[in-house]
């Protein structure tokens, strides 16, 4: 099968690779760019381990082709720390426990990541919503609403302090 | 001043950062220079001879390199050392659909899926056996020749004196329960990455390194050797970061041993992932369960005696079948209540379904079920409330039960009164409106098996610490972190006991090369016998450094403090050491000094000057090193002999150094019209001896009672005559965000004495306990007790109709009613119709009963 | 597990995506979000040889309103029909029925054409390839008889969508752009009810818009699923109810069921049923049993038929209750 010569914008920075056109996106990203931190966690769509936000929009990199992606602009867990330190929610997720085995927590990093975007200040509904399309099977969810809760207060207070 | 520095404060776990970045490395993650991808063929059939392999297509595919079979590598293996009947690949029979075939190693993923399908397999198929009460009565065609009526392990145990013990009984209670099949969905399917190296002296393949997301490493390093005929020495078995494990990653899986012998027959490195269909084909999960209970009690709630008769459905090989049917007596006879008689009768049965094993709770999750169930019905019959039930028959500690287990710290008693108290029982019981209710179950599991699976005197965990003048501590552990945050639990007690701060201890762990052996992350046995190692190992090194520090204060080691990266003498500062000003002062200055690996003039004069009574803790180590030469430690855990239980066959399953407890109070709301159960929420206390980390271990008792929870109300494997109808995360129904409940965690700290700062398990006690309290809240609700697991809508709507007799009779829930269900539930369909089906379903032993025997000879033509 | 083979083609337009479908001679098939197509191409359900994208026909997106109602780009994600304002006023049951599909991040991604021409589904069917050989295949893919209804000569894999019943008793048309000629079908005439064939759509056909006409805008509605998780599931059992109420009396009313037959199906004799009473509990009662009387569930799906059968007389009747005594509008 002929491979297609394409560019990708993931994190702001465009690559350009062969890439066959029944590559899925999650398969560019793993195994072509070497961004593993997007996972796999299941064949049918369903954990939402490989969420990655896809023109602000999160979506599940199993299910798209990579050549498709062309033009948009790919978010990776790998692109949401900030200047080389851990955003509020990675550090949160890391105290209040959000994370355990932390094979999920990637696709909850972009799933949580792109709620504050268009919402940054969500109900416990909200938060429980934005949440409902990625498994975990370690935490119960329990821990990661705090976490959430706790990110929120702290960008919060950061704003307060700019 | 708090007693402690370091443990009892919540810390991030030490890898979480490479968990939120995504840098952090599983398995699947990782990739070298000429790595070939394996792909497994599995068996479309549930029992069959293999007649042959012909592999020449798929090896003339462009990009395959290797096709391994089961001749490549003959030699049995399993877990336990009774069970040895798996091979890496099917030598002569498979015994399940998604059975081990064949192994294509290619240059990619696409490439070996296109040769699997050009590997010619023939089979002659055999009759299969899918229910377990039908197995137990075969006669022929048997899973394995060596175990008769294809039953892998019976046990008939029986203690005190069962029928007197229901002679005094009051009111006695029997019923059938029956807990469907359950699997651990770890969101990390199984990994496995197999490289040899050129061994410079031979110049041929010579060591052998394995990457596998496993909670064995050195499980899986034994197994490797027998089936390689490899010495242990020349493999070396790393554990990446693990994505969940629960017990499905806790033996030697098929994959792990495949991908080794791939590499071998390949030349190359090879990787083998799973997909998640596999994961379900490789399963290893909690048996589907039937439960015949018997409970007596006198008028005033005391259990005179308790019967059981267990039949688990345990696939086609032994796995860990034969400790699991032996821990749900232990645990169900053992170290919750007093129990003084008990009789059980446990049957491990084969069948033509993949393997179950350890899952989470091993063992004691369906009984429990069934037992907390039958309590609440008992409490019901004697008119008494299930909390007060429950007190009345608690255990006595210090105490060893009437199966042999030794009971010490013994958190129950508060567990039961702070959940009551919390989830406001004594005010609610009772009095919430029709359709909602509140139901309490407790349970309990085992801090690490007294006994491992290879019987022997040796240390189950051993640690060795490192530091050097840097003033870095290097701990060195065969833990498996598998997200429990084992790593963390280690870095912790280390740090506590050497009064450094945490960040200063680096955890190196399960690395058969770099790390002292740890049996592995099962049986919820880390934190205390990994942790006890620990402890010791930093303690060796503690003494050396006290000693040293102790020269140079003019005093004795046992005066020498060392606490939050200082070191004084009690003589001259009492408790809290040195003032707070003039620690970071030091603190900082010698940060400044530490960088430099200096141990030469400067540092010597700084140490001269300093003032005597105190040091930094580089100060000390520096001081230590100078004192004695290397400085190090090693520290090792054994159980104690009087924990190791009893000497009656099976006696070996079930002891513990110490258990946990749990209790749980659920509120659930009942709709009647459609059978759906809401739960509301879950309280639970959870006695985990002391919490090293308190957020670690509200995360572990939270995430067992959700996955109780998850086996409670939604999750099963569905089958039809062998075929998993749900091998997926789309029909096998992990609770989502938006159906899990607020889960309430409660810690109850007992300080076990033989725990490491007291503490014992927190992962899987807990888990046990969620699905009766929640069962016992439907009663609460609606007054309908199911006694068939998962409490689905139309279980509990089948159940709801059957109360009203004026209701019209429709067949919500299949054939098997839930209230009083007597055999396993399948999926509808038909896999067989017209025999133009798979030729397997002729052979079904349920179709052959109606029918005389059919054409063989088609049958065989017809599987082809 | 890897995807099969194919060309991929990234038509900008619709007249290019449609000369694009003629011109292959190849099997070839359009994707849309690929939320439903991309898994089932893994289980090797579908393998075309050329795959026509039209994520980048930027026409075929947005919800617009016209002279004779609304107007819905077949490419609109789900996600913006939950949440647009127009819809939610106008049309509740249709954003209803779209917040119920899947997950947050699925109807981010599948669209409202891809919704209406979901693949059938069966739990002896949606399986990897290897185990479907297992099981001997079905007469939906590879074989020759069916597990659920055996002795069968058909196919009965259950239509699983969420938002058709809504569009159904909204009474929604849909356009069809093929090579040579557009139509516009009432969605009602769209499904064949056979679990193979399931759609009146060429393979070089492509689905447009939707169309919500005038006379169901204001229709008050509400969509009930059957569904064991609160998320990500798909419907056992969906219903759809609607209905035009003036002074406390139905003036007309709708109904339709999901999840159950092969197609998304309108209950017949509601709007005889109820035009022109109040409601009562004994008419809803009715509702219910004339939609459980519609339902054909078979084992294609988890839960058992009987239990899926009886739910769909709940999910109505609650469904036109909560309608009939809700709000004003
Ligand atoms: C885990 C999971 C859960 C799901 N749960 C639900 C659920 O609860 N409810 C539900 O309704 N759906 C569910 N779905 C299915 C799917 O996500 C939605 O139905 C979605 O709307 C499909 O749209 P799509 O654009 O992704 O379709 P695609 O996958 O792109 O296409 C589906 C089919 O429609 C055809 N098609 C698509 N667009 C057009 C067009 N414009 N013209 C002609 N043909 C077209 C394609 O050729 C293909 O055959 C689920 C899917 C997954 C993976
Ligand atoms: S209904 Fe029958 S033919 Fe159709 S997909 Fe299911 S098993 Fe196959
Ligand atoms: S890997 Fe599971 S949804 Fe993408
Ligand atoms: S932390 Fe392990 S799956 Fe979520």
């Amino acid at each position: 099968m002929k491979k297609l010569l394409i560019t990708l914008n993931v994190n702001g920075r465009d690559v350009e690779f062969a890439c066959a056109p029944n590559q899925t996106l999650l398969d560019a990203l793993r195994l072509d760019l070497r961004l593993t931190g997007s996972k796999r966690g299941c064949d049918d769509s369903s954990c939402g381990a490989c969420t990655v936000e896809i023109d602000g929009e999160p979506m599940l990199a199993c299910t798209l082709l990579a050549a498709a992606c062309e033009g948009q602009r790919i978010l990776t867990v790998e692109g949401i720390a900030e200047h080389g330190a851990l955003a509020a929610i990675q550090k949160a997720y890391g105290e209040w426990g959000g994370a355990q085995c932390g094979f999920c927590t990637p696709g909850f990093m972009i799933a949580v990541h792109s709620l504050l975007e268009q919402n940054p200040d969500p109900s416990e509904e909200e938060i429980r919503a934005a949440l409902s399309g990625n498994l975990c099977r370690c935490t119960g969810y329990n821990q990661m609403y705090q976490a959430v809760k706790a990110a929120i207060e702290a960008e919060k207070a950061g704003r307060r302090a700019l | 001043m708090n007693e402690f520095s370091v443990i009892g404060k919540p810390v991030a776990l030490v890898d979480s950062a490479g968990k939120t970045t995504g840098q952090g490395k599983y398995t699947d993650d990782l990739s070298m220079p000429g790595m070939l991808i394996g792909k497994i063929l599995h068996s479309p059939l549930p029992h069959a001879r293999i007649v042959g392999i012909d592999a020449s297509r798929a090896l003339a595919l462009d990009g395959v390199v290797a096709v391994a079979v089961g001749a490549d590598a003959p030699n049995k293996y399993g877990i336990l050392p009774v069970g040895h009947d798996e091979t890496a690949l099917a030598v002569d029979k498979v015994r399940y659909v998604g059975d081990n075939v064949a192994c294509v190693v290619a240059e990619s993923e696409a490439i070996a899926e296109k040769a699997l399908e050009l590997v010619d397999v023939r089979y002659e198929p055999l009759p299969a056996w899918f229910d377990p009460e039908d197995s137990m009565r075969a006669e022929t065609d048997l899973l394995h020749e060596q175990r008769p009526h294809n039953i892998e392990k019976e046990y008939h145990h029986a203690f005190g004196d069962p029928a007197a013990g229901f002679a005094q009984a009051d009111t006695v209670i029997e019923g059938r329960y029956i807990a469907n099949e359950v699997t651990h969905a770890a969101m990390e399917p199984h990994s496995t990455l197999a490289a040899f190296e050129i061994d410079p002296q031979t110049g041929r393949p010579g060591r052998l390194t394995v990457w596998s997301s496993t909670q064995v490493p050195y499980y899986l390093q034994h197994k490797l050797s027998i089936v390689l005929e490899m010495p242990m020495s020349q493999i070396r078995v790393i554990k990446p970061l693990v994505g969940g494990g629960f017990g499905g990653k806790s033996e030697v899986i098929p994959l792990e041993i495949i991908a080794a012998v791939a590499a071998r027959e390949a030349r190359a490195p090879v990787k083998i992932t799973y997909t998640r269909e596999e994961v379900f084909w490789a399963h290893r999960g909690r048996p589907r369960t039937i439960v015949d209970l018997k409970t007596g009690v006198t008028r005033d709630g005391k259990i005179t005696a308790v019967a059981a008769k267990v039949i688990q459905d345990g696939g086609a090989y032994c796995s860990y079948g034969v400790v699991t049917i032996l821990y749900a007596g232990a645990l169900l006879g053992g170290a919750l209540y007093q129990i003084p008689n008990f009789q059980y009768d446990g049957y491990r049965v084969l069948t033509n379904k993949p393997a179950c094993g350890a899952m989470r709770g091993h063992g004691t999750v369906n009984v429990r079920f069934a037992f907390e169930a039958q309590l609440d019905e008992a409490a019901q019959r004697i008119g008494m409330d299930p909390v007060e039930i429950r007190r009345r028959n608690l255990l006595v500690p210090p105490c060893v039960t009437v199966n042999g287990l030794r009971v010490g710290s013994y958190g129950l008693p508060e567990c039961i009164a702070r959940v009551a108290e919390r989830s406001g029982w004594s005010e609610r019981k009772g009095k919430l409106p029709r359709g909602r209710g509140l139901g309490i179950a407790c349970s309990h599991y085992v801090s690490g098996a007294a006994n491992s699976i290879i019987r022997s005197d040796m240390p189950h965990s051993t640690v060795n610490i490192k530091i050097d003048r840097d003033g870095g501590v290097v701990v060195y552990t065969g833990a498996s972190d598998i997200g429990q945050g084992s790593d963390t639990m280690v870095a912790q007690i280390a740090a506590e006991t050497l009064g450094c701060s945490l960040g200063r201890v680096r955890v190196v762990a399960a690395d058969t090369d770099l790390t002292p052996i740890d049996i592995g992350s099962y049986s919820s046995r880390v934190t205390f016998m990994n942790g006890n190692a620990t402890l010791r190992a930093a303690q060796a090194v503690k003494r050396q450094i006290a000693e040293a520090a102790a020269k140079r204060m003019n005093s004795t080691p046992e005066d020498v403090i060392m606490r939050g990266d200082r070191v004084w003498n009690h003589g001259a500062y009492g408790d809290e050491g040195p003032g707070a000003v003039e620690e970071t002062a030091t603190i900082a200055a010698s940060g400044r000094v530490e960088g430099q690996i200096l141990r030469g003039s400067v540092q010597q004069k700084r140490a001269e000057e300093c003032p005597k009574d105190r040091m930094t803790f580089e100060e000390a180590v520096v001081a230590a090193i100078d004192f004695h030469g290397a400085l190090g430690g090693s520290g090792s855990y054994a159980p104690p002999v009087e924990a190791r239980g009893g000497h009656y066959k099976g006696s070996g399953v079930g002891p513990s150094p110490a258990y946990s407890y749990s209790a749980q109070v659920a509120e659930v709301s009942v709709d009647e019209e459609t059978g759906v159960v809401t739960v509301h929420k879950i309280w639970a206390a959870h006695d985990c001896g002391r919490a090293l980390n308190p957020v670690a271990v509200e995360g572990q008792v939270i995430g067992s009672v959700w996955m109780g929870l998850g086996q409670a109300l939604e999750e099963e494997l569905v089958w039809k005559d062998g075929l998993l109808m749900n091998p997926g995360l789309l029909e096998y129904r992990s609770p989502s965000a938006a159906e899990s409940p607020e889960i309430e965690c409660i810690i109850v700290e007992s300080v076990d004495p033989e725990g490491p700062f007291g503490a014992k398990e927190a992962s899987e006690g807990s888990l046990a306990a969620a699905i009766p309290a929640i069962a016992n809240a439907i009663h609460d609700a609606v007054g309908i007790r199911l006694r068939e697991a998962p409490f689905t809508p139309e279980r509990v709507l089948a159940a709801l109709r059957a109360q009203r007799p004026e209701a019209k009779k429709v067949r919500l829930a299949g054939n098997v009613d839930p209230a009083r269900p007597a055999t396993f539930r399948e999926h509808g369909g038909s896999l067989c119709h017209g025999g133009r089906g798979p030729a397997r379903h002729p052979l079904d032993p349920a179709v052959r009963r109606k029918s005389a025997a059919g054409s063989a000879s088609k049958r065989e033509d017809d599987a082809r | 597990m890897s995807l099969p083979e194919f060309q991929l083609r990234r038509p900008k337009t619709l007249a290019e995506a449609v000369s694009l479908l003629a011109q292959t001679d190849g099997i070839v098939q359009v994707i849309a979000g690929g939320t439903d197509l991309i898994p089932s191409m893994r289980q090797r359900l579908f393998a075309p040889s050329e795959l026509v994208d039209l994520r980048g026909v930027t026409e075929l997106r947005g919800i617009r309103q016209s002279a004779e109602g609304l107007e819905i780009g077949a490419l609109t994600p789900l996600a913006e029909i939950d949440r647009n304002e127009i819809i939610r006023r106008d049309y509740p049951v249709l954003a209803e029925a779209a917040h119920a599909v899947a997950s947050p991040v699925l109807r981010n991604m599948g669209t409202i054409g891809g919704n209406i021409c979901l693949d059938t589904r069966c739990l002896w069917y949606n399986q990897s390839l290897a185990w479907r050989k297992s099981c001997g295949y079905c007469i939906k893919k590879d074989g020759d008889l069916c597990h659920v209804a055996p002795g069968g000569t058909e196919c009965w894999a259950v239509f699983a969508g969420d938002t058709p019943p809504a569009l159904l008793v909204l009474d929604a048309e849909i356009e069809i752009a093929g090579c040579d000629a557009t139509r516009r079908v009432r969605l009602a005439d769209f499904y064949t009810n056979q679990g193979d064939t399931r759609m009146k759509l060429g393979s070089r056909e492509i689905l447009t818009r939707v169309f919500l006409p005038r006379s169901t805008r204001g229709w008050r509605g509400a969509y009930r699923k059957l569904r064991v998780r609160g998320s990500i599931d798909y419907p056992l059992a969906g219903v759809a109810v609607a209905l035009r109420m003036r002074n406390g009396v139905v003036e007309n009313a709708k109904a339709a069921i999901t999840a159950l037959n092969p197609a998304p199906l309108l209950v017949s004799g509601i709007e005889e049923q109820l035009a022109g009473k109040t409601l009562t509990a004994v008419l809803a009662e009715t509702v219910g049993a004339l939609a459980a009387n519609t339902a054909r569930p078979l084992t294609t799906s988890a839960l058992t038929p009987e239990y899926r059968r009886e739910m769909v007389r709940v999910m109505a009747k609650r469904a036109l209750v909560e309608v009939a005594s809700c709000g004003s509008r």
